[in-house]
């Protein structure tokens, strides 16, 4: 067995909500005067004042592996991922360790705009832990890698931001640390770069037997990389294994999730003298026996609310998909109706072959008369679609924010010689 | 099972305040210098005058003060022409708040590279006062031409060998700047209201140090606690050195030494041990 690099032990992250002011500080004062952090054993999911980000966690990670690590947005992989880079510290726990860590959170850190390509190559890599004499050696693979050659000596912020990414990526594609932390965000850009990433990943792994830690929500990503992975969901892991098999279990556990919320066993339904929200549904329109959101499955929401209606006033539902990155994809619109008081229920659908894969969320939005706004209940349904490549041989992340299956044809012209 | 290995490093939620990682520091020294490098190309990206600005501001303020307190309100200079008097006071002040302002919002502004990569923080800091010291170095030269330049024209000046003290002063100052900026920096992190009101205490302290008036106008009975503040003789020491030649105010000197370093290890030792946890509140 390969020698163990990191050893992480009983970590968990407690985070404290809310805003911080008069209260806070009274809660602190309380804490310094007891001379301990004043932390609920019990962990309360249901809680507004404290969260767990993390609890429990116990990972290895072994010499020149590749481990991943998968979970939903939310569930723990950037709390985890920063305490490792040792930008937060745990609650509780302790990693353990051997070995340079470079942590790649984000390409570009400490990019100034004002500074040459040049003059950042060296700022980025020294923050990232380099040294001169490396950067040096390197300067001209890096230059080279990056394709900004021509650009060299004019500030970054007249670069355009394919160039921006392009110059960033490169630094950190030449960093040689032991162990590299890898965020999944890191893969920016056009599509073409974002496959040169994800090779340039792979080689960094198999040739030079880096050890790696990757995290993702793709499973497509995961499986293309990852040698192992773990399974985070709300702050704990719940699988590890080889890749294959915690992708299989992690494919079902999305497939028996509900989802969409049911207000109706809440002590108070959303929403207010207008409008009372009873559920929030999303129901796929599964293909196979897997059952999994990819790109081909058509989704449908379905909502029901209570109206209380006025005098000469239509209702109008809109319904917006956002992307994880909170751009608004699309806003659809239900035709403004003159219902009467009482229970009302909405459906709408979004086909397959449409989104991108990647991770969404919907809010709604009532409207009186199309105009004035009733009620708007925020992100209430969060989804993942995950990736179908089918025959195509491209194994990289496909670009843009929708992915119509329009037809794209091509002829032979000339006979064949 | 029994774990034998030994690690190379380890992540736990206390990390000890006397553990000062000075071999890390080192590893980090050419980030440091590229921080400071990045300062001096940024500072004049885009500017007409570009480096004239060191120049151009200790001289500004010094003709603010000349017009202000010798003109108006008619403040002793101790013989000495009012415009030499008011440059170095003017340059070692604002030398030193510089340093504290920039300082103190070490977490605030680089919370962007802070949530993103780990360095040990104090490198930041340290990095300011070497670009202010850069700075100060260029504006003493200013000085060096004006003091040269009086001289020619017939101004009697004597000078004593503690102009060579000059560096070692500016040295006390920046430590003393270090120290008060690394401190506030903790403290404000989570609670801003500090901020508004050092700002307003920087303010006033410049009046409790002899920038625009000499020393000797304190009355006795006030003198021990005004050359309590260690940048009293900072200045002092530098402008006698250079107009009227003193006897050193040994006792005060040491006095100064001994706050600004009780000063420095307080603020060194809070940065070290908060630097991580701030993280969560910025």
């Amino acid at each position: 067995m390969s020698k163990k690099l990191i050893q992480a032990q009983e970590i968990s992250k407690y985070y404290r909500l809310g805003v911080l002011g008069s209260r806070s500080l009274k809660e602190d004062l309380k804490e310094w005067w007891r001379g301990k952090l004043n932390i609920p054993v019990e962990p309360d999911p249901e809680s507004r004042r404290h969260i767990w980000a993390l609890r429990d966690i116990n990972f290895d990670v072994y010499q020149g592996e590749v481990l991943g690590l998968i979970g939903k947005n939310g569930a723990g992989k950037s709390t985890l991922l920063k305490i490792i880079s040792r930008i937060t510290l745990p609650t509780q726990g302790k990693i353990s360790g051997n070995g340079r860590i470079a942590s790649l959170l984000e390409v570009g850190t400490g990019f100034h705009g004002e500074l040459t390509g040049r003059e950042n190559i060296f700022l980025n890599g020294h923050i990232m832990g380099m040294k001169k004499k490396e950067i040096d050696l390197k300067f001209d693979e890096i230059v080279e890698f990056s394709g900004v050659a021509r650009f060299l000596d004019t500030p970054v912020k007249r670069y355009s931001s394919g160039m921006y990414v392009r110059l960033a990526f490169a630094v950190a594609a030449h960093l040689d640390p032991e162990i590299l932390v890898i965020d999944e965000v890191l893969a920016v850009g056009d599509a073409e770069f974002q496959q040169k990433c994800l090779t340039k990943i792979k080689s960094i792994s198999r040739e030079e037997g880096k050890t790696i830690l990757f995290v993702s929500h793709n499973i497509q990503t995961i499986r293309n990389i990852c040698d192992r992975a773990l399974v985070l969901d709300k702050g704990r892991i719940i699988t590890s294994g080889d890749s294959e098999s915690v992708l299989a279990s992690y494919i079902k556990m999305n497939r028996d999730q509900y989802l969409g919320t049911d207000y109706s066993k809440l002590p108070s339904l959303p929403g207010n003298e207008f409008i009372r929200i009873y559920k929030v549904e999303l129901i796929p329109d599964f293909l196979d026996q897997n059952q999994v959101i990819d790109i081909r499955t058509a989704l449908n929401i379905e909502f029901e609310f209570f109206y209380q209606a006025e005098e000469s006033g239509k209702i109008q539902v809109n319904l917006q998909v956002f992307s994880a990155s909170d751009e608004l994809i699309f806003e659809i619109a239900s035709e403004s109706r003159a219902l009467a008081t009482g229970r009302i229920r909405g459906s709408a659908q979004i086909p397959g072959n449409f989104l991108n894969d990647g991770s969404y969320y919907i809010s709604l939005s009532f409207l009186r008369n199309s105009t004035s706004r009733l009620f708007y209940l925020e992100s209430c349904l969060y989804f993942d679609i995950e990736d179908f490549k089918g025959s195509m041989e491209f194994s990289g992340k496909w670009a843009g924010v929708v992915r119509p299956s329009f037809p794209v044809d091509l002829f032979q012209l000339t006979d064949p010689a | 099972m029994k774990d034998k290995t030994v690690w190379q490093w380890e992540i736990s939620p206390n990390r000890p305040w006397y553990r000062l990682n000075l071999k890390e520091l080192i590893q980090y020294k050419d980030l440091l210098l590229r921080f400071v490098r990045r300062d001096i190309l940024a500072s004049y990206q885009q500017t007409i005058l570009g480096p004239i600005w060191v120049f151009l501001q200790p001289l500004f303020t010094t003709f603010v003060y000349f017009i202000i307190f010798s003109r108006v309100a008619k403040i002793p200079t101790d013989g000495i022409p009012p415009f030499l008097f008011y440059l170095p006071g003017s340059i070692i002040w604002s030398y030193y708040a510089d340093c504290v302002t920039t300082t103190m919002n070490t977490f605030q502004y680089n919370a962007y590279i802070f949530n993103k990569v780990y360095f040990p923080r104090i490198i930041v800091p340290l990095s300011t006062i070497l670009f202010h010291s850069f700075r100060i170095s260029i504006q003493l030269l200013l000085f060096t031409g004006v003091y040269i330049f009086y001289s020619l024209h017939g101004t009697v000046l004597q000078f004593s060998w503690q102009i060579l003290l000059a560096p070692f002063m500016i040295g006390i100052a920046a430590c003393f700047a270090l120290g008060c900026g690394l401190i506030v920096s903790v403290l404000t992190a989570k609670y801003r209201d500090l901020d508004n009101i050092m700002l307003f205490l920087l303010r006033l302290f410049m009046f409790a140090a002899p920038v625009v008036y000499p020393a000797s106008l304190i009355p006795q009975k006030y003198k021990f606690i005004f050359w309590l503040n260690p940048l009293t003789p900072v200045i002092e020491i530098f402008r006698t050195s250079f107009f009227k030649p003193h006897p050193l105010p040994l006792f005060y000197l040491s006095l100064s030494l001994l706050t600004t370093m009780l000063v420095l290890v307080i603020g060194i030792i809070l940065f070290n041990k908060r630097e991580i946890q701030i993280m969560d509140v910025i």
